[in-house]
Formats: C-alpha cells, structure tokens, sequence
C-alpha cells in the first residue's frame, strides 16, 4: 500500500508529465498546421505541371515512346523509398509505415524479386538495420524536418538516377498520406515510370483541347520541354509526398499527445482521491488518539 | 488599346503574383519573349532571369528560375520554382553565393579535369546570384523613378 508521502510523489510527477506533453500536444499542432498550410500552397503548383505534360503528351514530336522515364524497367529489382519519422512519441506513426512495409517486402520475395531500399527518417533507417536488410541510401540531410523544395528535388533526381542507371522495373514511394486530422494512411506510390497522367487533370478538358493542341506555339520544342518538364513533374509528386508524410507525423503525433495529456490528467485525479481518503483516515485517526488521551486522563 | 491580360507567377510555396498587365517580358531559354495581349497559345521554357512586366506606365519585376511559360487566352501563367520580388531577395546573400561559385569556378580551372556536373552547378548558381543581383538593381532603378 503507497503511504501518503508516495502519494504525493507521484501526483506531482504525473502532473509534470501532463505538463510536457500538453507541450507538445501544442507544438505539433502549430506544426501541424504550417505543413499543411505548405502542402496547400503547393498544390496549384503541382496541377500545372501535370496538366502541361499532359498537355505536351498530345502534341506532335513530344511522344512519351522513347522517354526512358516513361518505361518500365526490364530488371527485376524494385527500388523503394520509406518514409518515417526522426523522432518517436507519435503513436502508430513509424509502426503503421513498418506493417506497410512488410506486406509489400513479402508480396515482392514471393515474386521473386529484390529491391534497393532508400530511406528517410532515423526512424526507418533503425528499424530496417535491425531487421537486417541493407540500406542503400538513408536521406538524412537535410532533415524531413527541415523540408523545403530542394530536399524534394534532391530525392526526385536521386531516385531518377537510380532508376536510369540499373535495370530497375520501377521505384515506389512508401510515405502515409493525409487524409484527415484523424486519418493517415501508409501508401505505395509508384513513382516511375511515369504512369499516363491522367489522374490529375480531368478528361474533359482533354478532348476539348485536342484540337488546339497542335496550334500551340512550343518554344524551343517539345523534346526539350519535355526534357525539362519530367524531374519537375517528378519533384512536385515527391515533393507532396514528403509534405503529406511530415503532416501525418504531426497530426500523429498531436493525438498521440493529446491521449497522453488526458490520461494523465485522469490518472492525477484518481491518484488525488486516493491521496485525500488516506489524508482524511489519517487525521481522523489522530484525532482519536488526541480524544482517547484526553479521556484517558480525566 | 490592345487591352490586358493576366499575369500569374505560380512557385512549390506560392501563388507569387496574380496581376493585370499590359506586357510581359520572358527570359526563354533561347532568349528573350515578349507578350502582348493576344498573344497566340504558347508553352515556352523559361531559364534563369528577369521577368519584367508592365501595367500601363509603370513597371515590374520579378527573378524567376527554372520553370515554363504557358500562354492562353488572355491568361499568362508562369510555373517555376523561384519567384522573388526585389524586396525579398537578400543582397548579402547573392552577394555571398556569388562569390563562392566564382571560387569554385576558379578553383575546378586549376584542377585539370573536374567534374563537368560540379562545374555546371557552380555556373548556375553564379547565375541565379548574378540574377538576383541584376533585378536588385533594377528594383532600386523602377523606385527611383518613381
């Protein structure tokens, strides 16, 4: 049985507890909302580029055919890209990621087929080196933290490059997106070859500008747009990932905190109830001791 | 008048400037453009450089870097990864980037074979850092007027 001076021990850690992670219950939600603010502004960004390779996949002379993005590796290696946390204290976060991951890491032995793993967050990079698998890159610098459109840029061109250079069939990108404050979801996308675009622009305006298409001035031309226009489209699909995956991690992460400040505000109380009944029976106990005293002496 | 036309600079981080002009001027990768109003459909590459462009008498400016041109209609849509205002760009730090690619520069030369990507790192850097520099200049030249 606790004694009163354990008691009071515990409400005040218990109480510091709460204070941290009330903390950063709010941290994450300040963070939370910049990211998601970035993600926001991101996106008409994104819708451009895709409807203008989209755009330049129907003129005459920008045939996707021949862009080695386009196609489909002949190797059997895929080439995956977690990605996870630094940090923990966010719930599920890195584990959901983790079971993702072991699904596909199953479905790909069974096809018989290997994979190069790239990673970001300290968090994967752990997980995966104690699992025994080797890492290829781990994408440390600069921070996912820390994310701004060059980091994003610098994983598109890495991955690329990967998929150029080896036979690689594709390169999938293992991130959770965000779908709401209460939902976040481990995803595989693939991210090369470069599926038809079609997704992210509506068919309607398609056929309707076929027929301008051709009237459309290229300058210099279309090869060369192209050529330009790929690792943008590229980025902006990385680029979004990450955002969506840093914002899962801070939503994750507010919950997670959120569950914690609750629980133990719950616990303090319960522990406060206790400590006063004990407080209470103490009291009346010498109470008696002071009256049987006084009894005693009269 | 030949009318106007909607200006939009669209980066990763924002939606830059959404403007009526009357003229717009593109650093295109095999040159300069102009555009007027009515321009025909255009998809034009953009290099790094000044965009300028102008409502009725006075005018504007902007570095861009890296991006597309996309004309239709009475819509001028620029998407590129860097749209920065004269007020926005830091002038130390052109400064300093700029110096930096020149030392890099001019170290590679002693080194016989350097690596061509590096060297063409540095020269695009020195680039966007003279760029940057360049519509200071202007920036500071429109306000004088003004």
């Amino acid at each position: 049985m606790a004694s009163i001076r354990d008691l009071r021990t515990r409400i005040r850690s218990v109480g510091n507890i709460r204070q941290i992670t009330r903390a950063m219950e709010m941290v994450s939600t300040t963070k939370l909302r910049r990211f998601q603010d970035r993600a926001v502004a991101s996106r008409p960004y994104a819708q451009e580029i895709a409807s203008l390779l989209s755009h330049l996949a129907g003129v005459p002379g920008g045939s996707m055919a021949k862009r080695p993005l386009f196609q489909a590796g002949t190797g059997q290696t895929s080439v995956l890209l977690l990605v996870t946390s630094d940090r923990g204290l966010c719930g599920a976060y890195n584990s959901n990621v983790f079971a993702k991951f072991e699904a596909w890491w199953k479905a790909h032995k069974a096809a018989g087929r290997s994979a190069r793993l790239f990673v970001i967050g300290r968090k994967g990079y752990q997980y995966l080196t104690k699992r025994g698998l080797p890492v290829e890159r781990y994408l440390s610098d600069p921070p996912l933290e820390r994310i701004d459109y060059r980091l994003a840029k610098f994983t598109a061109r890495t991955l690329a490059e990967a998929f150029l250079k080896g036979d690689v069939r594709e390169v999938v990108l293992l991130y959770t997106a965000f779908e709401s404050m209460a939902r976040y979801v481990p995803t595989l996308l693939p991210l090369l070859p470069v599926q038809a675009v079609s997704a992210a622009v509506d068919p309607g305006a398609k056929g309707a500008g076929a027929s301008a298409q051709s009237d459309v001035i290229l300058e210099p031309d279309a090869a060369t747009l192209l050529d330009k226009l790929e690792p943008r489209y590229l980025e902006t699909r990385v680029y979004n990932a990450l955002l969506e995956a840093i914002t899962s991690e801070y939503a994750s992460r507010r919950m997670s905190m959120k569950n914690a400040t609750d629980a133990a505000g719950e616990m303090q109380g319960l522990l406060k109830g206790q400590y006063n009944r004990k407080r209470q029976e103490s009291i009346t106990k010498d109470l008696l001791d002071i009256v049987g005293g006084a009894e005693a002496l009269r | 008048m030949a009318g106007e036309m909607t200006l939009r600079v669209i980066t990763p981080e924002a939606i830059v400037l959404d403007v009526r002009t009357t003229s717009v001027r593109l650093p295109g990768v095999d040159g300069s453009i102009g555009i007027l109003p009515h321009h025909a459909p255009m998809v034009a590459a953009i290099d790094t450089g000044l965009l300028r462009y102008r409502q009725g008498t006075s005018e504007g400016v902007l570095f861009v870097s890296n991006g597309f041109a996309q004309v239709r209609g009475d819509l001028v849509r620029v998407v590129c990864e860097a749209g920065e205002k004269p007020e926005e760009i830091d002038e130390q730090r052109a400064k300093e980037s700029e110096r930096r690619a020149r030392e890099r520069l001019a170290s590679r030369g002693k080194v016989a074979a350097g690596d061509p990507v590096d060297i063409l790192r540095a020269e695009m850097a020195l680039r966007r850092a003279l760029m940057r520099q360049q519509v200071l200049g202007y920036g500071s030249r429109v306000r004088g007027v003004r």
